[in-house]
């Protein structure tokens, strides 16, 4: 991670629905774990109750250095817009990196405005996850309209796309390059930057030799049906 | 629009309007709550109408007007939800109308929770509502099965002026994949004389309705009912085989599980067991015929494996009508069994009896 644009003590990451949010939240988390830094991964994510970083909680805490803040007991699985008091802490916490999973497109990422007033100014960060195979952001227009609905209902403002172009299995290196180029063109036009792409871990290279000098995080995956987990 | 990754959910959405649909009405419920908010952005943008009804009851009672009135119209739900529409569903029977309902099944019974379930099996193909009556029942278990078995459900809705329910559970529902969106999709739908339009110069009126008050004709109504659910038998039965040429032990499974089972066929072939699986994609009609075909073959035991209590199980048990051992298999209450559970469960089936078991 030493090589990633600014890292601010709080990443926000917000997206539309089924952009890889939360994938791309736990490999960052894991990211800032790996680099010694004492990490506290948020779930966010009050709108789906399926493919949430809560699930994957014990695996994720059994990895050192990592901590994932949701509700607790019976309510892990519950369809309620519970939120852990835990999460104060992050943001009180000097010695802690907080990485939030919000949920998805505007009605997700309207829990975050509750904690405006919390974000540390000047050490904190939000990341906008593109997927440009998603019918809602696969043009440069929807993409921009995707960020200022979720701008408006966060109360944040963007300050990096992220590229996660892909096709779920079918994805090849060459489609996360062209993902990039839209990705480029949202924030020519938003006037933000791109932070970084990220790819499945087994085309992690194949990426970085398309896209020389953009940091690429390879992408392990949490998320899986139960048909492709390996053996429980 | 090219090759795009879809939540199962949108591809219900997508699907329909694929299949000439614009016309939605519906209420929010987890696992299927991404139906009605992607159409909410979608329909607009082709011209179609949105609307969040009250409850699911009056979704379903706005889907029989816009039938009534010749539209191509969806409705969606998730299990309790679906339980809500049943009156409408018996009301859109005998009214003969078209429209399409998805379900995406949850835990239950009562408000259960919101993981993956199959438990309204009986629901879906036996009919929840009142009266003799029949769904066509559609189960897709890929994203991109789910976007054509849309246009096959208006289609067969239309064809035979019945309600078709696309039944999926929460996986499906919430799952990614990449799908094929080529061409347009349908631009025309077929002519519906019989639809409350107008008069348009007739001196006749069209009305739909459902009541027969005469018992005489009431029961030439029935059986005509009948007479399309025969033909429906005959003509629309659906299913997928994996391996079952030389298999003498066939997994049953619809829906997502299908693929869990297919993972089991390819374990279990590996360790020298030749494994096959059935995967019905209609319900109702339930595919009798693939189980005749896999008789004449090599087939000795079957193991039936489903999310709920073992339901499909006695259509299963039907279709073999005692010629083989039918086993099952099942986790009720939102559990989805394992590649390894199941494995383990066919290693204990005998080609002897098939011991009556439910679970």
């Amino acid at each position: 991670m030493a090589n990633f644009p600014p890292v601010r003590r709080i990443s926000i990451f917000v997206g539309n629905l089924g952009s890889g949010k939360t994938e791309l939240a736990i490999n960052f988390a894991l990211g800032l774990a790996g680099a010694g830094r004492w990490v506290a991964l948020v779930d966010l994510d009050v709108i789906n109750p399926y493919y949430r970083t809560r699930y994957v909680k014990q695996r994720l805490e059994s990895l050192a250095g990592l901590e994932v803040v949701c509700p607790a007991g019976e309510l892990l699985q519950a369809d309620v817009p519970a939120l852990s008091p835990a999460i104060y802490g992050v943001f009180a916490d000097v010695e802690r990196w907080g990485v939030f999973d919000v949920g998805g497109d505007d009605v997700g990422s309207t829990v975050l405005g509750r904690f405006r007033p919390h974000l540390p100014v000047g050490d904190s960060a939000a990341f906008f996850v593109v997927n440009s195979f998603r019918p809602r952001t696969n043009t440069v227009e929807k993409v921009i309209k995707m960020v200022r609905d979720i701008e408006r209902a966060a109360r944040v403002s963007i300050d990096y796309l992220v590229n996660n172009a892909n096709l779920g299995s079918e994805t090849e290196p060459a489609m996360v390059a062209e993902g990039h180029n839209l990705v480029l063109k949202a924030a020519s036009e938003l006037g933000c930057g791109i932070a970084f792409a990220a790819a499945r871990q087994d085309l992690a290279t194949g990426v970085q030799e398309l896209l020389p000098g953009v940091p690429v995080l390879p992408l392990q995956r949490f998320m899986l049906p139960p048909w492709e987990r390996s053996e429980e | 629009m090219p090759r795009t990754l879809m939540k199962g959910n949108e591809a219900f959405g997508e699907g329909a309007i694929r299949a000439g649909c614009r016309h939605f009405f519906g209420y929010p419920i987890t696992p299927q709550s991404e139906v009605p908010h992607y159409l909410a952005k979608r329909l607009p943008e082709c011209g179609g109408v949105f609307l969040q009804a009250e409850s699911e009851t009056a979704s379903i009672n706005m889907a029989y007007g816009a039938a009534a009135a010749g539209a191509r119209v969806l409705t969606s739900s998730s299990s309790p939800g679906i339980s809500l529409m049943q009156e409408g569903l018996s009301y859109l029977v005998g009214s003969e109308l078209p429209c399409v309902v998805v379900n995406v099944m949850r835990g239950g019974p009562g408000l259960g929770n919101i993981a993956p379930a199959q438990a309204d099996y009986y629901q879906a193909v036996k009919g929840g509502g009142h009266g003799d009556y029949r769904v066509m029942v559609l189960a897709p278990a890929s994203v991109q099965e789910i976007i054509e078995l849309m246009e096959t459900a208006f289609e067969l809705a239309d064809q035979y002026r019945n309600p078709v329910m696309v039944l999926g559970d929460g996986i499906l529902g919430q799952m990614m994949e990449p799908v094929d969106l080529d061409g347009e999709g349908i631009s025309s739908i077929p002519s519906k004389p019989w639809a409350v339009t107008g008069t348009q110069g007739r001196t006749t009126r069209n009305i739909v309705n459902s009541m027969c008050i005469v018992p005489e004709e009431n029961e030439a109504a029935n059986l005509r009912l009948a007479n399309k659910y025969n033909k429906i038998r005959q003509n629309e039965q659906r299913w997928e085989e994996y391996l079952v040429n030389d298999a003498e032990v066939i997994l049953v499974a619809f829906g997502t599980l299908a693929r869990v089972v297919k993972a089991v066929a390819d374990r279990a072939r590996d360790e020298g067991i030749r494994a096959g699986v059935i995967r019905p994609v209609t319900l109702w009609p339930f595919p009798d015929q693939a189980f005749e075909k896999v008789i004449k073959f090599a087939a000795k035991r079957f193991l039936v494996v489903e999310l709920n209590l073992g339901q499909m199980l006695e259509d299963v048990r039907l279709a073999v009508n005692g010629r083989r051992p039918v086993h099952f298999y099942g986790r009720p209450g939102g559990v989805v069994p394992t590649v390894r559970e199941v494995m383990e469960r066919l290693k204990q089936t005998s080609e002897v009896t098939d011991g009556g078991d439910r679970i």
